[in-house]
């Protein structure tokens, strides 16, 4: 349901994006179609619409015979409504999950699970594929109960109920939350056929709340004061410091995820919004933020989310997450149904803002075909593109690397192994390779596969 | 101006990756002149460049018009970025506890216009603002008493002098409470993280496992150490006063004494018998054995082309054109993948293959 939505903003959007040169090419059309009309009518050269060649694929497909049948749904009554008030994906969808690595950590608390992205259509993520991120185990937490402070280098602490917080103008805005680890299994080789593996540490859903700039502004925020450091009210109690800069920018405090309450795996009952920045700056089940003249030096910006460099030093406060992108389909968990046509599909994303072009290679980084946008292409968001391939079957190499608007155009993975090296888990943000082996090569023909430069 | 250490670490990493960076980039006929212009030489008009670039900030062409051609490419740019006064930079030209751990702030790059631009609109310059009023105020006293457990990098926040136990006796408060997990010396169990293991943060080449970081090999901070384990632990029942502040200041000392964290230049190590307290942790915190070594966000130093056809062979497969040397995920004998294998096998800490989620 969601993505039907989407895919028809989409639409939408496409179409009002292309109305002004919908409209020149409108007019040029309305004399060329004339032209036509009257050339079809006196000489039936078969300028337009050609039937022969819209069939002519089918030409050598075996035309089926046999009696459609009525299924089981045709002849006996569906179930009534309110059977499930809260509705539930079809019993068929069932494989389409949150999954984890039970290798990754010591025990369900502290954990993570990946977003299934190649089954995913459009941008958004519905709330129970949401992608899980805890340090500290999910608490159910009554909101009448809860609580946001504002205080330390403040004009006036302030306190707010969270009907307080839904007074304040409110705001809606799509963006994805990444976990700076996804892709983390991967700097030293590929170890995982499956993009929800590569990938799934990641969900990008619409949010809704206030902006966090309201909020420090209601309580006046002192000359000194520089630095936040926001709490969570869970047993993690996580903690990180972000710059004035940053939380001016376009943070907000979401209550709302895809048009209802937060889900308890994503802070209910309010969470900080970081747009493009690393997830574990977005404080789940937030209930204080200190105003401070400088950064508190916690464990989860020092110990944690740091990057190992290949010389011992390490980078820290590495705050926004870069331009990645990434084909869904095919991608490993699919296997391709023969040469022929395809619509190369995928993911692309920046912390710093807009998506500005995709590109795909098919033969492991030598040329390039620019993709379309099929989605909105929104600040901070996912955006999903497209490409048309012909496959002829033989083995090829394919690569999606995303340009954002401030330029940066995405690397490739022996360049960021050279400048990284292997030892830091965070911020694998070059292209990934997808080998589609040839047709013709035994029982693995036509299957996709994770591999490494 | 920035701390001379981390200049120092810098330019061993740009001579160690000079080559292979500057032939990423095509630039290598200049590698020598890098060091020359990086030292502050930057366009004063950057902002306008960007402006006129249509706010492209880390485009190719942008970054070489404001910091020069040679200046910005690979680990070589990195020396650059340190410097808080290129525009790029995420440092901060300041030292908060007297440059022990050299320079403990960062920034957003005056480079990036638009998140500067976004905050003067929404903050710096919205004087129309009026407060709608729709909180309470509380007291800072209300918050502190229970709430506030906060310790920070310069010990704000830290218990009363006065509070304490000797490392002996913390030693028995973490055996009791804390190493059926980690272990009774901070060495590990049941796959939970060690907190004391003496290893090289370098590993000699890519396919090695990743270096183990703990606390003695790798926290910047001792204090940290205090906050987090009395914001969160033990993990079944966080911040328990059956443990208090003495007892969470006991297991610091232990743990702090189990990685040979000294209290003085002079390398003074805590005994068994010593009285630890939030004066000593402050002490140990100016010892941190790496605490040198940490930078502000480097990226991003990569700043390729757009190429579209025919592309150069360091951007092509193997970062040498062949797109035929590829890694694969192995398979073990009975058909599943080879990953993480002593995770798997229960050797290793779990974690993403360099233990630590």
């Amino acid at each position: 349901m969601t993505d039907k939505i989407v895919e028809k903003v989409a639409v939408q959007t496409e179409e009002s994006r292309n109305q002004g040169r919908r409209a020149f090419l409108k007019g040029s059309a309305a004399v060329a179609g004339g032209v036509m009309f009257t050339k079809a009518a006196s000489a039936a050269e078969g300028a337009g619409f050609d039937p022969k060649k819209a069939v002519a694929p089918y030409a050598g497909k075996e035309e089926i015979t046999e009696v459609l049948q009525d299924g089981a749904a045709r002849k006996s009554l569906g179930f009534g409504v309110r059977k499930y008030p809260y509705g539930m994906p079809s019993p068929f969808e069932k494989e389409v999950q949150r999954r984890t690595l039970e290798w990754l950590t010591p025990d369900s608390m502290a954990s993570i699970t990946m977003t299934p992205l190649q089954s995913l259509h459009g941008i958004i993520t519905p709330n129970g594929l949401h992608f899980e991120r805890f340090h500290g185990g999910v608490p159910t937490i009554n909101p009448e109960e809860h609580r946001l402070v504002i205080h330390g280098l403040v004009e006036r602490p302030l306190i707010f109920t969270m009907d307080d917080l839904k007074r304040f103008p409110s705001v809606s805005r799509i963006h994805f939350v990444e976990c700076p680890a996804n892709g983390a299994m991967e700097w030293k080789g590929v170890q995982l056929n499956s993009v929800q593996w590569t990938h799934g540490m990641m969900s990008c859903v619409e949010y809704t709340g206030v902006r966090l700039s309201d909020l420090l502004k209601e309580a006046g925020i002192k000359p000194e004061g520089k630095w936040l450091i926001p709490e969570g009210a869970d047993a993690a109690a996580l903690t990180r410091s972000i710059p004035m800069e940053i939380a001016m920018d376009d943070c907000f405090v979401a209550y709302a995820q895809n048009g209802e309450a937060l889900r308890r795996e994503q802070g209910y009952p309010i969470r900080l919004v970081v747009p493009g920045c690393e997830a574990n700056m977005w404080i789940k089940y937030l209930r204080r933020i200190q105003v401070t003249d400088t950064p508190a030096q916690h464990r989860e910006e020092t110990s944690k989310y740091t990057e190992l460099m290949p010389d011992g030093t390490a980078q820290r406060f590495s705050w926004y997450m870069e331009p990645n992108s990434v084909i869904t389909y095919p991608s490993p968990d699919f296997k391709m149904e023969g040469p022929g046509k395809y619509y190369i599909r995928g993911l692309a994303w920046s912390g710093r803002g807009k998506v500005k072009h995709v590109d795909v290679s098919f033969d492991g980084g030598k040329n390039w075909k620019e993709a379309h946008f099929t989605s909105p292409v929104l600040d901070k968001a996912w955006t999903r593109f497209e490409v048309e391939w012909e496959w002829d079957g033989s083995e090829a190499f394919l690569m999606s690397r995303v340009t954002d608007e401030t330029g940066y155009v995405q690397p490739p993975m022996p360049q960021m192994r050279q400048l990284e090296g292997t030892n830091n888990v965070y911020h694998r943000t070059a292209m990934v390779t997808w080998r589609v082996h040839a047709w013709e090569n035994g029982k693995s023909g036509g299957m996709i596969e994770n591999v490494q430069y | 101006m920035f701390s001379t250490k981390k200049t120092l670490v810098a330019a061993t990493v740009a001579s160690l990756f000079a080559g292979s960076a500057m032939a990423m980039s095509g630039g290598s006929d200049n590698s020598g002149a890098a060091g020359e212009k990086i030292d502050g030489k930057y366009a004063a008009n950057f902002e306008q460049i960007i402006k006129d670039a249509n706010g492209e900030y880390l485009d190719s062409k942008v970054i070489e018009a404001i910091l020069g051609k040679d200046a910005a490419y690979g680990r070589e740019g990195l020396a650059g970025k340190l410097d808080p006064a290129n525009p790029y930079s995420f440092e901060v030209d300041d030292s908060i506890d007297g440059g022990n751990h050299g320079n403990a702030q960062c920034k957003v790059p005056l480079a990036f216009t638009e998140v500067h631009d976004s905050v003067k609109a929404n903050y710096t310059n919205d004087s129309d603002f009026v407060a709608r009023g729709f909180g309470t105020p509380i007291a800072e006293s209300a918050v502190q008493a229970k709430w506030n457990i906060t310790v920070d990098g310069d010990g704000r926040g830290l218990p009363d002098p006065s509070v304490g136990m000797t490392v002996e006796e913390g030693a028995k408060v973490y055996v009791q409470y804390c190493g059926m997990c980690h272990g009774e010396f901070g060495e590990g169990a049941k796959g939970y993280l060690p907190l004391a293991v003496e290893e090289s943060l370098i590993a000699s080449s890519f396919d090695e496992p990743a270096p183990m970081k703990t606390v003695g090999n790798y926290w910047p901070y001792a204090v940290t150490f205090f906050d987090y384990i009395r914001r969160t632990m033990p993990f079944w029942t966080p911040n328990a006063p059956y443990i208090g502040d003495a007892g969470y200041l006991g297991i610091t000392g232990y743990i702090m004494q189990s990685n040979y964290i000294p209290l003085d230049a002079e390398g003074t190590e805590l005994e068994d018998d010593t009285f630890y307290t939030s004066e000593l942790l402050m002490k140990n915190n100016k010892f941190m054995k790496n605490q040198g070594n940490f930078f502000c966000d480097h990226r991003p130093v990569i700043h390729n082309a757009r190429c579209m056809e025919n592309c150069a062979d360091e951007q092509v497969g193997d970062g040498k054109g062949n797109i035929h040397n590829y890694k694969q995920a192995r398979l073990l004998p009975d058909g599943t993948p080879q990953y993480n294998v002593p995770q798997r096998m229960h050797e290793d800490p779990p974690g993403v293959g360099h233990a630590g989620m």
